[in-house]
């Protein structure tokens, strides 16, 4: 049950954790990967279909970078509307978890 | 598994996807290599990391035959998300076969009455005045408008459950995804939606 419970929570947060992390600058998909797989001990191969999604709905999109070493790099910034979606997706996470947080808080 | 294992089985599970999409897919993955020998990582590390190679393209293939389906809802994108569910090879989705190739031959068998009765409609709207038989040219004509009507309606209801079984079919099939999941479901929070 625990593990459960876990993947369910992982899944709702990663699109909302990607957001983030672009809003903070704009990033390569093996930055976000790695990042996330660190810190959340999400699979890595899950972001590039979540990268081609947020793609097609026009929450992100990609321009080439020149890199010093190797060929030039994909990078990801947020659209407009990505912003607008980060900020409220943001906001409904934090009233859930403080929601949930206050339920758990009370209980000994 | 080494890099190059992971590629050409990748490469082999997306063949038949439109060439820019594998292109784009397989840039994708070779980026990630590069990027992950470059952190110093141990190849057969990242591959595993990634996942099943032969799964993921599984999957991907499935999601680019239901996207077909959701943005062309016509007789070819019907075939195209049919094909993608089948083609996860999932064990139920192959016991479920039967009772869908049942369904499909009954839907398959209105429609094609539909087209019959409609036609023959077409007929005795047509022919009926000249031939004298019943109550005259009248009924005759009203009559095949009536039969033309009805064969509409049966065609229209038999199109709405086609609809109907495919979605159905495509929300089935999104329910075997394990690689994909967590990266397809979208949130149901947003303001882009």
């Amino acid at each position: 049950m625990p593990e459960a419970i876990e993947i369910q929570l992982k899944k709702g947060a990663l699109e909302l954790c990607v957001l983030a992390l672009l809003s903070q600058h704009e990033s390569y998909a093996y930055e976000i990967a790695s990042k996330l797989s660190d810190s959340i001990g999400m699979g890595e191969g899950t972001i590039y279909p979540l990268m081609r999604r947020l793609q097609n709905e026009r929450l992100v999109d990609t321009h080439l970078v020149e890199s010093s070493a190797g060929p030039s790099r994909k990078y990801y910034r947020l659209t407009e509307a990505g912003k607008a979606s980060f900020i409220s997706q943001k906001a409904a996470w934090a009233s859930f978890s403080g929601a949930v947080q206050g339920i758990l808080g009370g209980v000994k | 598994m080494t890099r190059q294992a992971f590629m050409t089985r990748l490469r082999e599970g997306l063949a038949g996807l439109p060439s820019q999409t594998v292109a784009d897919i397989v840039a994708d993955y070779e980026t990630h290599f590069a990027d992950a020998a470059a952190a110093g990582r141990d190849e057969a590390d990242v591959a595993s990391a990634l996942g099943d190679p032969s799964r993921l393209a599984r999957e991907l293939r499935a999601e680019a035959g239901l996207k077909a389906w959701e943005e062309n809802r016509n007789p070819s994108g019907a075939a195209a998300a049919v094909f993608a569910v089948l083609g996860l090879g999932a064990i139920d989705i192959l016991i479920l076969l039967p009772i869908l190739m049942g369904v499909g031959g009954m839907i398959f068998g209105f429609g094609m009455a539909a087209i019959g009765v409609f036609i023959a409609g077409g007929a005795v709207f047509a022919i009926g005045p000249f031939t004298g038989i019943g109550g005259g040219p009248a009924v005759a004509v009203l009559a095949g408008i009536g039969l033309m009507a009805g064969a509409a309606s049966l065609g229209a209801i038999v199109t709405i459950c086609t609809i109907g079984l495919v979605n159905a079919l495509v929300w089935y099939g999104r329910l075997h995804y394990r690689l994909l999941r967590p990266a397809l479901e979208p949130q149901t929070v947003g303001v882009a939606r």
